[in-house]
């Protein structure tokens, strides 16, 4: 039996806006990620799941504010802890994070070795320069990258690796728990695969122990985690293992979701590329009943005021909807038949 | 090094071509006008002087020293010779004093006022600035609405305030002159402390108008900074927040440096107006009385000096920015 | 375009400018509807008369007299004569006279007087004194002894047939006349100038003439650097090498330096208001080609516009109808700025004496320039300069303010 790196029990935090508006943007999410696993998130944008990848830190800067619910890494509950406790014992040593956008994630005006002494000094107190440059020599090393680059200013690397720098500082200190929030889509192809290739690399060499992995881009996120989860207006809606989840969604969200998959591999290139009608709801008022409600090809009286919780369905999957799951395949299949 | 040599050259080779440029137009502008310029000004300058051997020696001295019967390449190379040797010719309004002699006298005066003036209001504003984006808040709240104000004041306007207030009803300061006009410049106790009261009020009001502009533009950059994805990165990698803090400002800075030489020229231009209004005797108050005496070659060897000056400053900007912008050196050396 | 206005009226910064500005703008176009006055005439014979309601004291004597008696008409009398020095003098001989100086109070007009008149001697010898003042000190007491008489004062003219002087009316210190009696008054809300013309008039003359000034200004560099910015930025290669050759050049040097260059080659007959309006167009596009060209390199290669091209539109057709409206708030604020600056310039020249020829149009720079000339500000004549600075002060700041709500409209990052 594994241990579980991550375990996430009902977290909600919200945005406050500067007009002292609440916006409900993680709500009530619970999640578990064992040793040696990666779980994927995936959503519209505006979803809550780049939210959600910033809540999972456990440290919170305005307009993101922690509202309630725990978060356990590695056997520590780090939502009582304080700010800089958690700062300073956590971020970086427990927890890494991969930003969406990593071309401007490092400071322009220090040498990419500054920033890594900078990084092991805060946890370290003991650390000289020169067992850090030996120390993040060997790391560049081991990940593929010339040794030259931290020597040089962000502005001298090309986007590819930047965003692969960016990744080798992260798990500087060999975090138990990395999460990736869109690291390859500002990418070009080439550099989108090698920035998998190293996750993949991290992954198996036991760098890390887990990681979650936030992305719009179904395909990829099929070839890389375990399994995955949909959000949908700051909720989870769907859990399971990601080969399921891609090929036989339950949910009328990830079905339609997944309508939009293309795997090529699969000889699936004439499934229909279908854009789901409709926004998804103002998370300044979250609707009272299910909140896919509106968008819902299948929607009932009881879906816009009861409050719908996660139904499990055997095999960790689980689903947020009132009806059956008998039923909903039984409606696809007629859907199917029609065409 | 080798990075920042190559930024050198290249900013020093772009200062030569702009002030070639400058140089050129300060010839050409007032030669652009119909008929002969030196007859025209000097027939209007002797309108109001009894002196009529004066103007005639005039006339035929600038004739002679302009050659404005001659062509105009030929005009040209006259000129480049006077310049060159620092001779400007006759003031018309100070005659007999010559225009390098008039000059000599109010150029240093402007250097030590304005100068430390916009260095100063650049120094303070880029730390209020900094200090709205961080603490946000009321200091923000009260700060910026001032400082667009202040900024959007014309700087003859807050002189001639600075004047009223401090200078004619709470008379602390003297309201006009850069000493008392009782004395004669020398280096005695009583005339630097004359020069110190005298330097107040221009100094003041020059570095609070710079101050609100620069205010404005740092916490737009310091905000604009703040929300970068690589102060969120540092965050989530353990960095403290005092640390960022700097990362931050030291990032915001930047554009301010180069953005105090792209405005130095506005700036200049508007504390020669604050110069004029407080009689100071520097190049703004020459200006005027040249203007005022249709003085000619004194007004053409102010703007060339001014030009210079701001050319100068920027090109002493640029430089010190190739140093603390350590991406410059990385980017040339490629 | 609805919705973005919608939006940019949304901004507590834009609505505040906005107001002031169009608050100005209404006075400048309704005021000259109600007062025809031509602005440069010369009303008052004499420079800088305060501000205030001018009643004719000819007509006055003529209208019909009312006798009112108020408590405190002597006293105000005698305190709206005794000036500030008379005072200082009073106290100084009551000191002398050895009286505690705390007990003298120099703004309390009745106890001052009270303590004069028990005190004053003119036979006593004050140590130190000259003649001069002690004559001074004689004349006040007199003066003072005149105002606190209850006499009347007389009218006389002289008779046509005598050639004499004769009494014809009296006039009591109880007598009163109803200001709405009197034929000949004016209102002059901010006093005369250096010229005897009045300042309001004049003021909102001058403001409409900068505000020309202004907008012909903000125009001309407008539309030159907008079609600078265009080229450079959508054509590229060697256009934009040029451009921005040029470009740099009148960046670095002052514009200040080639205002004062033209403006004086240009001569004193040939400035109008117009021309220096021009003048300051053409020298001040620098900032929004600037702008213009770094917009357009960041929609240059966009899906939208790659398609106009692929469909064979003319680079007119991509330009006005691809580009144009992308760029269209910037160049709206840029022209705000511009319109902004040129009134700042306008006056930094005419304070220099470069700007427009007197003897037609006031503008604000000129109004400075006659009260500095004048030494207004020296003087303590406020009202020659203040309501200029502020008019100015207002201009700018509502113009700003327009800005920076739309750049907080349009720049998200700014907002808090």
């Amino acid at each position: 039996m594994a241990n579980t790196m991550l375990e996430v029990k009902e977290l909600s935090t919200k945005y406050i806006t500067r007009f002292r508006e609440d916006v409900y943007a993680v709500d009530r999410v619970s999640l578990a990620v064992k040793e040696g696993r990666s779980l994927g998130i995936a959503g519209e944008s505006g979803c809550g799941k780049s939210t959600l990848a910033l809540s999972l830190m456990g440290y919170y800067f305005p307009p993101l504010h922690y509202t309630s619910g725990e978060i356990i890494i590695n056997g520590k509950n780090i939502s009582g802890m304080k700010p800089d406790d958690v700062r300073k014992s956590i971020l970086g040593r427990e927890i890494a994070y991969i930003p969406q956008a990593a071309m401007n994630a490092l400071n322009p005006t220090r040498k990419i070795i500054h920033f890594i002494e900078d990084v092991i000094m805060e946890h370290e107190v003991y650390a000289t320069k020169k067992d850090i440059y030996e120390r993040a020599k060997k790391l560049f090393e081991t990940l593929g990258l010339p040794a030259e680059v931290l020597q040089k200013y962000p502005v001298e690397l090309s986007g590819g690796m930047k965003q692969r720098t960016v990744i080798a500082i992260s798990v500087l200190l060999l975090p138990k728990v990395l999460i990736a929030d869109e690291p390859s889509s500002a990418l070009d192809v080439t550099s989108q695969k090698m920035v998998i290739k190293m996750l993949r690399h991290l992954m198996e060499a036991g760098m890390i122990s887990s990681m979650i992995f936030i992305t719009h881009e179904l395909p990829l996120l099929y070839n890389v985690v375990d399994d995955i989860m949909v959000m949908y207006a700051g909720q989870i809606v769907e859990t399971g293992a990601s080969r399921e989840m891609v090929f036989d969604p339950i949910h009328p969200y990830s079905k339609g979701l997944m309508g939009s998959i293309i795997v090529p591999e699969q000889g699936l290139r004439d499934v229909k590329l279908t854009a789901i009608p409709g926004v998804p709801p103002n998370l300044k008022k979250p609707p009272a009943g299910c909140r896919f409600a509106e968008r819902c090809r299948f929607v009932r009286p009881e879906c816009l005021v009861t409050n719908v919780s996660l139904r499990q369905a055997g095999d960790g999957r689980a689903y947020r909807c009132i009806l059956p799951e008998a039923e909903l395949r039984e409606a696809y299949a007629r859907e199917e038949h029609k065409k | 090094m080798k990075g920042y040599l190559r930024y050198f050259l290249n900013k020093l080779g772009w200062f030569a071509i702009t002030f070639v440029f400058a140089f050129l137009l300060n010839f050409i502008l007032p030669r652009l006008m119909p008929g002969d310029p030196v007859a025209a000004i000097v027939a209007r300058f002797a309108q109001g002087m009894s002196n009529s051997t004066g103007v005639q020696a005039i006339y035929e001295q600038y004739v002679e020293l302009f050659g404005t019967n001659k062509p105009m390449w030929e005009q040209f190379v006259i000129y480049l010779q006077n310049v060159a040797k620092g001779d400007f010719g006759f003031s018309f309004s100070q005659y007999p004093r010559t225009v390098a002699d008039v000059l000599k006298a109010s150029l240093w005066w402007t250097i030590a006022l304005q100068f430390p003036a916009i260095i100063v209001g650049w120094l303070i504003g880029n730390t209020l600035g900094a200090l709205a984006a961080y603490l946000k808040g009321g200091f923000d709240k009260v700060l910026m609405p001032l400082s667009i104000f202040v900024s959007n004041f014309p700087p003859f306007g807050m002189a001639v305030i600075f004047m009223v207030v401090f200078g004619v009803n709470l008379k602390w300061f003297p309201t006009s002159g850069g000493y008392g006009f009782d004395l004669i410049p020398s280096f005695s106790w009583q005339f630097i402390q004359s020069v110190i009261i005298h330097y107040q009020m221009p100094f003041w009001s020059i570095v609070i108008i710079a101050i609100g502009g620069q205010a404005i533009g740092m916490r737009s950059m310091a905000i604009y900074e703040l929300n970068a994805d690589y102060v969120k990165y540092s965050r989530f990698m353990g960095i403290k927040d005092s640390k960022i803090v700097g990362y931050v400002f030291r990032n915001a800075m930047l554009p301010q440096i180069t953005g105090l030489a792209l405005s130095i020229g506005t700036m200049v231009g508007g504390a020669l107006v604050a110069e004029i209004v407080f009689s100071y005797p520097g190049l703004g108050t020459t200006l005027l009385r040249a203007v005022l005496g249709q003085d000619y070659p004194l007004i053409s060897a102010s703007t060339l000096i001014i030009t210079v000056m701001v050319l100068f400053a920027n090109f002493i900007i640029e430089i010190l920015y190739g140093f603390i912008d350590p991406r410059i050196k990385a980017v040339q050396a490629d | 375009m609805k919705h973005i206005i919608q939006q940019v009226f949304h901004s507590g910064k834009f609505v505040f400018g906005f107001s002031i500005f169009a608050t100005i703008l209404l006075i400048v176009i309704f005021y000259p509807l109600f007062v025809p006055d031509p602005p440069l005439t010369i009303l008052g014979q004499g420079t800088f008369f305060p501000p205030g309601i001018y009643v004719s004291v000819y007509d006055s004597l003529s209208a019909t007299s009312y006798t009112l008696n108020l408590d405190e008409a002597a006293a105000k009398r005698i305190a709206s004569k005794l000036s500030q020095e008379d005072r200082q003098a009073v106290k100084e001989w009551l000191i002398a006279a050895g009286i505690p100086e705390a007990e003298i109070d120099p703004a309390n007009t009745e106890q001052l007087l009270d303590q004069w008149f028990a005190n004053y001697d003119s036979k006593k010898n004050v140590p130190g004194m000259t003649n001069a003042k002690r004559n001074y000190y004689i004349r006040l007491n007199n003066a003072l002894k005149g105002l606190l008489s209850p006499d009347a004062a007389t009218v006389s003219q002289t008779n046509p047939q005598t050639g004499e002087m004769e009494q014809i009316d009296t006039i009591n210190q109880t007598d009163y006349v109803n200001v709405s009696e009197v034929a000949n008054l004016r209102l002059l809300p901010l006093g005369t100038d250096n010229f005897g013309r009045d300042i309001l008039t004049e003021l909102i003359a001058a403001t409409r003439v900068s505000l020309q000034i202004g907008f012909v200004a903000g125009i001309i560099a407008t539309l030159i650097g907008l079609t600078l910015g265009l080229l450079a930025g959508y054509v590229g290669g060697v256009v934009d090498d040029a451009i921005m050759f040029v470009t740099n050049l009148f960046t670095v040097i002052p514009t200040f330096v080639l205002l004062i260059l033209i403006s004086f080659s240009i001569g004193q007959e040939q400035r109008g208001a117009f021309t220096i309006a021009v003048v300051i167009g053409l020298t001040s596009w620098v900032w929004t080609a600037r702008a213009v060209r770094s917009q357009v390199i960041s929609l240059r290669n966009r899906d939208h516009v790659n398609l106009s091209k692929l469909s064979g539109h003319s680079i007119v057709h991509i330009i006005l109808s691809d580009i144009l409206p992308y760029i269209a708030s910037y160049v709206i604020m840029a022209l705000i700025l511009q319109i902004s600056s040129g009134i700042l310039a306008e006056a930094g020249l005419s304070i220099l004496g470069l700007g427009p020829r007197t003897t037609e149009v006031p503008t604000l720079g000129l109004m400075i320039n006659w009260a500095m000339i004048y030494q207004a500000h020296i003087l303590g004549n406020w009202w020659a300069y203040m309501p200029v600075l502020v008019t100015i002060a207002l201009i700018t700041f509502s113009m700003n303010l327009m800005n920076t709500g739309m750049d907080q409209v349009f720049n998200p990052a700014l907002r808090d």
